[in-house]
């Protein structure tokens, strides 16, 4: 969940698709601007934290890259519960990792909490040589499913800082009726604040 | 063979200078006196056992003498063939050495020193006394193999004024005085033997001090406290000392060796047994009467006023952190060299000592242009018992077997394959990881390089081998160091084989396999660091997911390659446990856990240090820390560890016999029993159920 405090917003975000869509990729690229041509395969899972600052709002992603095999799909639910963003992933080079991207869309759409903001990207959009998936079929899916969609590369970075931020606003905002257990009143939280407020 | 056991250390190294450095100062009249005493106990076949195998034992004579007026505890091994050669007529030499012996030999303690003894009688098996000091260090226990420790008990409530713990009826505390009168008066008796056992005293034992000292300067480790006591008093070396005090500095010396460690375990082991019969875990906690954990060990906590504090320690070298930087700076040796293997080759090429092989792989590893061979026998390719004609035979037949097993998916035309989804996704599947694996490595880097072709072969030939198992995500990292040492097709093929054979179960689909690893690393945890046991609990890690790839992969990520290859060499030894790789996992955890309790890491940012371990973990070091956890741990730690689990397509073999299956059910039904297991931890009890509920089908 995307936990809100003055206008800076905690947002987990995890990334499921197929395997070799290049889901470490896009993160590595968001996160630390680099691309390796052969990522090696995420084992169990890996976790990276990015800010990004936007005009109302600092979002701070936690991000959770997931194994992408079939067998590790088990463990998905560890990493997607909970999780305010989820970014499918597949590969336009590949028929089945598009029918795979999918299914996570289905299973999100079951079991994910419903007011995710999912993302579908179209990864490796530099190898259009080779596509398989047209750009119009991802879009009309995207459209049916209300998902927010591009077609990235995390080769030549195309798309990819702009897929994270466009998550970040639509991430919801300040919702001060949400908290089911009410509120705590005390003096502590406000000095709280006042003390990070001039540290930071 | 030199062996290598704490006794190779430079601080045990000092301890015997010390030893004899102290002999040296005893005038003869001392000596006189250390032969006047008078016997109050003495109990023979007492023993220890130093690992956690029953046949690696040391008997000896347990006694409790009276010197001028104090009473000592001691337990001397026999210097006979009987602790060299074990029951069973196996030479044991090779496993007990005669320093370990002196390793182990309780010279004389004073009874004031004892903070308490636990006994425990089993119905079955031998009975055993655990003696905890008021230091908070604990002897090994003490197995007395003719029976007696309520005797032993009974003698001792004559001599020593001892109350049964309320929270244990197996406890009994000795010098627990509640009238501080009776304390002082008590402590007025021995006042030296009794500030050696409470701490600080150390420094004032001038040839001990300098003996650190030297192997300070020799190994530039432990702490500059004690090292700036020492040059004060290094001058004083032969200044006679009182002779109790010595002693206990030196039995102190000795043990601070290992029983920090065996303290830990002892008392969390104590703690779990009170645990299981009470719910009340906490309160049981508050009141445990053992000082559970050093001060270090103890920061996170310190606003926790209801704990029983642990004696104060301070200055005394049993710190948490002397402990395990002790451990660490334990030297591993140079690698198995060709000329030392060629020791072990017998006629005809069988390996006579295989024990004493792989004993010495696990210390140091293996020249690498031996792997190639030794890693046959290793993974139990080859027979330790075979000879080289009949390897020769072996490898040729097995690369023809190879060859035949390939041309099943080397014959597959491209018209049929368009017909076999099967085929095609997994090939896919390999060739989408083979070419990410290793690439920086010059044997695999580059474009069109034949190696990466041959990885992917292997993998392919392999699902069709194991065509239930196919091919999981992981494996092209297992695979990729078995091929750059093989260099072979066949030979890398066929050690891949006997390398899934044990880490088959890690890739099953339901993720049973790694539940059972990761559910046995929590138990390990919680058996010798408890505290870092209770922290994971309260942050709701105790599900260990972030040692998920160690496990899944055996660590190929966080090592260099050079150096992953010695850590599987040595964890395929199987030399002190068949799940070694789990106590690297302890090391590693323990190594960081000031760090990761400090800083109040959460399940993320715990995932995200752990796996920015990745090539910084210094191996020899985890090698040896978890070696000591290891053998600290003993049995109670196998007991942690639940039967290994079978890979799917050997449950399927047995869902077809009846008996096997029902002997698996009782296998579990018996490591459970054995643990008494209470699981209380969320998924972990979910976990068990669901494998209890998972076997119930086949009963």
């Amino acid at each position: 969940m995307a936990t809100i405090g003055n206008n800076n917003i905690n947002a987990k975000l995890v990334l499921l698709g197929d395997m070799g869509a290049g889901k470490s990729s896009l993160v590595l690229r968001f996160v630390k601007g680099q691309f390796l041509e052969f990522q090696e395969s995420t084992i169990g899972a890996a976790f990276f934290s990015q800010t990004l600052a936007l005009n109302d709002a600092t979002v701070k992603f936690e991000i959770w890259d997931t194994a992408g095999q079939e067998r590790y799909h088990s463990l998905a639910p560890m990493y997607y519960r909970g999780a305010a963003a989820a970014i499918i992933v597949y590969d336009i080079t590949s028929k089945e990792s598009f029918e795979k991207a999918k299914k996570w869309v289905l299973e999100l759409q079951k079991q994910g909490n419903p007011s995710m903001v999912t993302a579908l990207a179209g990864n490796k959009a530099d190898l259009e040589d080779k596509r398989k998936v047209t750009l119009e079929e991802a879009r009309a899916y995207a459209d049916e499913n209300g998902l927010f969609f591009m077609e990235t590369s995390a080769k030549t970075a195309v798309n990819v800082n702009d897929t994270f931020y466009e998550i970040a606003r639509r991430l919801p905002r300040a919702q001060p009726a949400q908290n089911p257990a009410g509120m705590v009143l005390s003096n502590t939280p406000a000095e709280q604040s006042k003390a990070s407020a001039c540290c930071s | 063979m030199e062996l290598h056991d704490l006794c190779d250390d430079p601080y045990y190294a000092a301890s015997q200078r010390q030893g004899s450095a102290s002999n040296l100062s005893c005038d003869s009249d001392q000596m006189r006196d250390v032969n006047e005493f008078e016997l109050v106990y003495s109990k023979e076949n007492v023993a220890i056992h130093p690992s956690q195998y029953a046949s690696e034992r040391i008997i000896g004579r347990l006694r409790i003498i009276k010197q001028s007026s104090s009473l000592f505890l001691t337990w001397i091994p026999y210097r006979t063939a009987s602790n060299l050669v074990g029951t069973t007529g196996r030479n044991l030499s090779s496993s007990v050495s005669e320093k370990d012996m002196n390793l182990y030999t309780i010279k004389s303690v004073p009874l004031t020193n004892i903070h308490s003894i636990r006994r425990h009688i089993p119905t079955i098996g031998w009975q055993y006394i655990i003696v905890i000091l008021s230091s908070g260090l604990a002897f090994p226990p003490l197995y007395f193999y003719n029976g007696g420790v309520r005797e032993f008990f009974a003698i001792l409530k004559q001599h020593v004024f001892i109350v049964r713990s309320a929270d244990d009826a197996n406890v009994f505390r000795l010098n627990d005085f509640q009238d501080s009168l009776q304390k002082s008066l008590s402590s007025l008796e021995l006042p030296r033997a009794l500030s050696v056992a409470n701490g600080a005293t150390l420094h004032h034992s001038p040839s001990a001090v300098s003996a650190i000292d030297n192997s300070e300067r020799e190994n530039g480790i432990a702490s500059a406290g004690v090292s700036t006591a020492s040059k004060h008093s290094g001058k004083k070396k032969y200044k006679v000392p009182d002779p109790a005090h010595d002693l206990s500095v030196q039995v102190l010396e000795k043990f601070s060796l290992v029983t920090k460690l065996a303290r830990d375990a002892t008392t969390q082991i104590f703690r779990e047994i009170q645990d299981t019969r009470s719910p009340l875990r906490d309160k049981k906690l508050q009141s445990s009467p053992f000082p559970v954990t050093t001060v270090s060990q103890l920061d996170y906590r310190t606003n926790n006023n209801t704990r029983t504090k642990p004696d104060d320690i301070e200055g005394i070298p049993v710190d948490s952190k002397f402990v395990r930087s002790f451990v660490r700076g334990k030297k591993m040796k140079l690698p198995l060299t060709r000329e030392e293997w060629r020791t072990f080759l017998g006629r005809e090429g069988r390996i006579v000592d295989s024990t004493t092989l792989r004993k010495r792989i696990f210390y140091g590893g293996m020249e690498n242009d031996l792997r190639k061979e030794v890693w046959k026998f290793l993974l139990g390719s080859y027979d330790y018992d075979s000879t080289f004609a009949e390897r020769e035979y072996l490898d040729s037949v097995k690369k023809s077997e190879y060859e035949s097993l390939k041309s099943q998916w080397k014959s597959i035309s491209e018209t049929q394959a368009r017909r076999f989804t099967k085929f095609r996704e997994r090939k896919c599947l390999i060739e989408k990881d083979v070419v990410r694996t290793d690439r920086s490595i010059p044997y695999y880097e580059g474009d069109g390089n034949p190696n990466v072709t041959i990885l992917r072969d292997i993998l392919l030939t392999y699902s069709f081998y194991n065509f239930d198992l196919g091919y999981c995500q992981g494996m092209s990292d297992l695979l990729s160091p078995v091929l750059f040492v093989m260099r072979d097709e066949s030979d890398a093929f066929w050690s891949f084989v006997a390398l899934m054979e044990r880490l088959g179960p890690n890739f099953n689909r339901d993720q049973n396999g790694m539940h059972t690893q990761l559910f046995a690393l929590m138990k390990l945890v919680e058996l010798l660091d408890h505290p870092l046991h209770d922290y994971f609990e309260k942050a709701d890690c105790l599900n260990y997911f972030f040692c998920f790839r160690w496990i899944l992969i055996q660590f190929k990520r966080e090592f260099k390659y050079k150096e992953i290859m010695q850590l599987w060499e040595v964890l395929w030894t199987h030399h002190l446990s068949e799940h070694f790789h789990l106590y690297i996992c302890v090391a590693i955890l323990k190594t960081h856990r000031e760090k990761i309790i400090g800083e109040e890491m959460d399940f993320d940012s715990i995932l995200k240090f752990v796996n920015g371990l990745s090539g910084n973990i210094d191996l020899d070091a985890v090698i040896s820390y978890a070696e000591a956890l290891c053998i600290t741990a003993g049995e109670h730690g196998a007991a942690c560890i639940p039967p290994v689990m079978q890979p799917r397509w050997h449950e399927q073999r047995m869902e077809n016999k009846a008996i096997t299956t029902s002997e698996s059910v009782d296998m579990w039904k018996t490591w459970k029993h054995r643990f008494s297991l209470v699981v209380n931890y969320g998924w972990g009890r979910q976990f068990c159920l669901r494998i209890l509920n998972g076997r119930k089908k086949y009963s």
